[in-house]
């Protein structure tokens, strides 16, 4: 069996929420639904692609790297339509 | 939660969705409360979704959780990547929401608010919502195949040729008629231009930014931008208000065209991450917040709807556009019902980050359902206003007259009282010249959006930054639109063009990257110089063409859901995609048909060109396009007509045994993750 997602680093299109256990009720529902929030914006914006990048091609983050990241996702984002 | 509770529950959504309908549907010579709208929208939805969309998914679609989907079976950390479903949601979300739902139903309040509201609630629950989710699904269980790889794949080979054209042919038309209602939108108004001008630059500092400074920190960069912007707003009002600056922001329609064209071409020309990227990360963060703030303003406010259900120009002789409501209305809302476009993005993007088939149902009924929503904000936004004063807006001066008197005087006659000192007190709340005559839908969201923002937070003083706001908000979003369609259709150009020589394929050689932006430009460009100078004001003619040959995609969308449905053993259930297909089919071709051959001249194309024949000093370029859009109008029609009977064709053989039923999914894979947490 894969892991569950969800037990991912933040930051990649899996979810983490380190402290979850600790909290409980309204506070637990709250981080949860921060963290699906960030998540979600993560994603949008391209950075949880951009830390998936690093992590395939074993890099970190630099000038260099996102030349790089900005290159390879040209070729896909660039082709994405919007929508009317 | 136990079952008697659960049904009451339900009972009771049910209940107070009818009341909100009713009250919707059946008031009147009285005002409502907007909240009824929100109401009778939210019912709907749920009802929708845990009803009728848990019915397709269990009976129709068999949505299987141990089925694998791509995005587990090629896992690869770039284009497949098994996505939670919330962020999958959101991400889904921000690209199927444009300017569409926000322009459709304010151009479709003519009709008064219950004609686009009960369709944009039935076509969305029934329509959009289902194209959206059954495509997704199809395209998952397809490796995340194209809508035109599984209609050549489901349906043939003319299914591919017909859904390749029509997205072209959407993609043109679609970016000519968006590029004209940012020029509307901007004509005359310094704050406006000034405004929108200065996004190209700070875009291009937060390329600069992203790349030099902090890689990689895209939502800081887009916070940044947006600070930026905001500062460019308020820096507007004094450009606006200082006469020897103002004159260089003050630009008519055609000079406006001209610099939008010159801006597509550079925009599909340069570097991605200079000006595209920044400003397509600055729209998105602009556009959520934008919309989440005017859902909290319409709660915290729950204005008073001063249009009324229905008004007079059901019969077609509406200023705003010409046109029956029947078929017109449903053609005018677009996106906010049902969207051929989204089949794209439903066969795009989105199906490589679904981890689980279950989660289709979540992702493309229910980001549909959230469109949809912003259809009815866009609505409401609209129908606040004064009903002179929204046609007073929105209405060409070819119809109410230029001068202020005499269209305020049209207006008052038709039974919306407006007076000219009225106008005039409202632009120079706004912070514009004028606004008669702003064709578009855009300026009169904008007034209504900032009505509303104005009485829930800042009060009357604050209406002409939220104005501008609303302005540069739409403008961006159109604006984002545009340079990335100029780029995907350069690219598909691309594409085809390489069949004839291999090099004008290539995306990094710059004579074909030249040669096809200017295409594609040209295209979109031709229809907005159209639009710009038609004395009617554009919208009457290139909406309704834009609505057209939107709902054909989504009737070619449906041609191959229906197949692949046919295809799989349930044609029992194939009423689920066939009853939107047989609707959409008689809203199209009705609106084409009138488009084309209707012999008032201001909803023919063909009658109009007769009478610009006939009448003396004629621009003859009027009658060409005239009859130009009549040609485009008619072979939309033909082409969706053609896949209509292929997939009918289709459907009598496998139907009568004369074709094995056989889809071209991929294989069954078990599905290697844990499933605790699936549906």
């Amino acid at each position: 069996m894969k892991p569950r997602l969800g037990t991912g680093p933040v930051g990649t299109a899996a979810l983490g929420f380190p402290g979850e256990q600790s909290s409980t009720g309204f506070t637990a529902l709250m981080k949860r639904a921060v963290m699906l929030l960030m998540s979600a914006l993560r994603e949008i914006f391209d950075e949880s692609a951009y830390v998936r990048f690093l992590k395939r091609r074993h890099m970190v983050s630099s000038r260099e790297a996102y030349s790089a990241f900005s290159r390879e996702y040209e070729a896909t984002t660039a082709r994405r339509p919007k929508c009317c | 939660m136990s079952t008697p509770l659960r049904i009451l529950i339900w009972l009771l959504v049910a209940l107070l969705g009818t009341l909100a309908l009713a009250t919707v549907a059946l008031r009147r010579g009285e005002q409502i409360n907007a909240m009824w709208l929100v109401v009778a929208a939210i019912c709907t939805y749920a009802l929708g979704y845990r009803f009728y969309s848990r019915f397709v998914a269990a009976k129709v679609l068999a949505l299987d959780a141990q089925r694998a989907t791509p995005a587990e079976r090629m896992e690869n950390g770039r284009d497949f990547v098994p996505t939670n479903k919330w962020v999958v949601f959101g991400h889904h979300f921000a690209a199927i929401a444009g300017p569409g739902p926000l322009v459709g139903p304010v151009l479709a309040a003519q009709f008064g608010y219950l004609p686009g509201t009960i369709w944009i609630l039935a076509g969305a629950v029934f329509g959009g919502c289902i194209q959206d989710f059954v495509i997704l699904l199809f395209s998952v269980r397809r490796d995340g195949k194209s809508l035109t790889e599984m209609a050549r794949e489901e349906v043939g080979r003319l299914g591919g040729l017909v859904a390749y054209v029509a997205v072209i042919s959407i993609i043109v038309i679609l970016l000519g008629v968006c590029a004209l209602v940012v020029v509307n939108a901007l004509k005359a108004s310094p704050w406006g231009t000034f405004t929108i001008a200065m996004t190209m630059p700070i875009a291009l500092l937060m390329g600069v930014y992203l790349r030099r400074l902090r890689p990689g920190k895209v939502l800081e960069t887009s916070a940044l931008g947006f600070a930026l912007v905001m500062l460019a707003i308020w820096g507007g009002q004094w450009v606006s208000q200082t006469p020897s600056v103002a004159r260089w922001f003050t630009l008519t329609a055609p000079v406006l065209a001209i610099l939008i064209i010159v801006y597509g071409f550079a925009a599909s020309a340069l570097p991605v991450w200079l000006l595209l990227a920044p400003r397509d990360y600055l729209s998105t963060f602009v556009k959520l917040g934008t919309i989440a703030l005017l859902a909290l303003g319409i709660v915290a406010l729950r204005p008073i709807l001063h249009m009324p259900a229905l008004t007079r120009f059901i019969d077609g002789s509406g200023p705003v556009f010409a046109g029956n409501v029947f078929p017109f209305a449903f053609i005018t809302i677009a996106c906010g019902a049902i969207s051929g476009f989204h089949s794209l993005i439903s066969s795009g993007t989105t199906p490589k980050l679904i981890r689980c088939e279950t989660e289709a149902r979540m992702v493309g009924y229910g980001a549909m359902m959230a469109e949809s929503m912003v259809a009815i904000m866009a609505m409401i936004a609209a129908c606040v206003l004064q009903p002179g004063i929204y046609f007073a807006i929105n209405s060409p001066a070819g119809i109410v007259g230029a001068a202020p008197e005499a269209a305020a005087a049209t207006i008052s006659g038709w039974g919306f009282p407006v007076t000219a000192a009225e106008m005039h007190s409202l632009s120079q709340t706004v912070g514009e010249q004028t606004l008669y005559n702003r064709t578009g839908g855009a300026p009169a969201f904008a007034v209504g959006m900032a009505h509303i923002f104005s009485n829930s937070l800042g009060g009357q003083a604050l209406m002409a930054i939220w104005y501008h706001f609303a302005i540069m908000f739409e403008a961006l979003f159109i604006l984002t639109v545009l340079d990335a369609g100029t780029r995907v259709g350069r690219f598909m150009v691309q594409d085809a063009l390489a069949h004839v020589w291999k090099p004008l394929g290539r995306t990094s050689w710059y004579p074909s990257v030249l040669a096809t932006s200017a295409l594609i430009v040209g295209a979109w460009g031709y229809f907005l110089w159209q639009g710009v100078k038609d004395p009617l004001g554009g919208i009457n003619s290139l909406w309704p063409l834009f609505g057209i040959a939107n709902q054909l995609l989504a009737t070619v969308a449906l041609c191959v859901a229906t197949t692949i449905v046919v295809k799989m053993g349930r044609a029992r259930y194939a009423a689920v995609t066939l009853f939107p297909l047989v609707w959409l089919v008689a809203v199209t071709f009705t609106a084409s048909w009138h488009k084309i051959f209707d012999p008032n001249p201001r909803i023919g194309f063909l009658a109009h060109a007769a009478q610009l024949a006939f009448s003396p000093g004629t621009n003859i370029r009027l009658i060409f396009n005239d009859r130009l859009d009549a040609f485009v109008s008619g072979t939309l029609i033909v082409m969706v007509g053609l896949i209509l009977i292929e997939s009918a064709v289709e459907w009598v053989r496998v139907l009568s045994g004369r074709k094995q039923a056989r889809v071209k999914e991929s294989p069954f894979v078990a599905t290697q993750f844990a499933t605790e947490e699936q549906e």
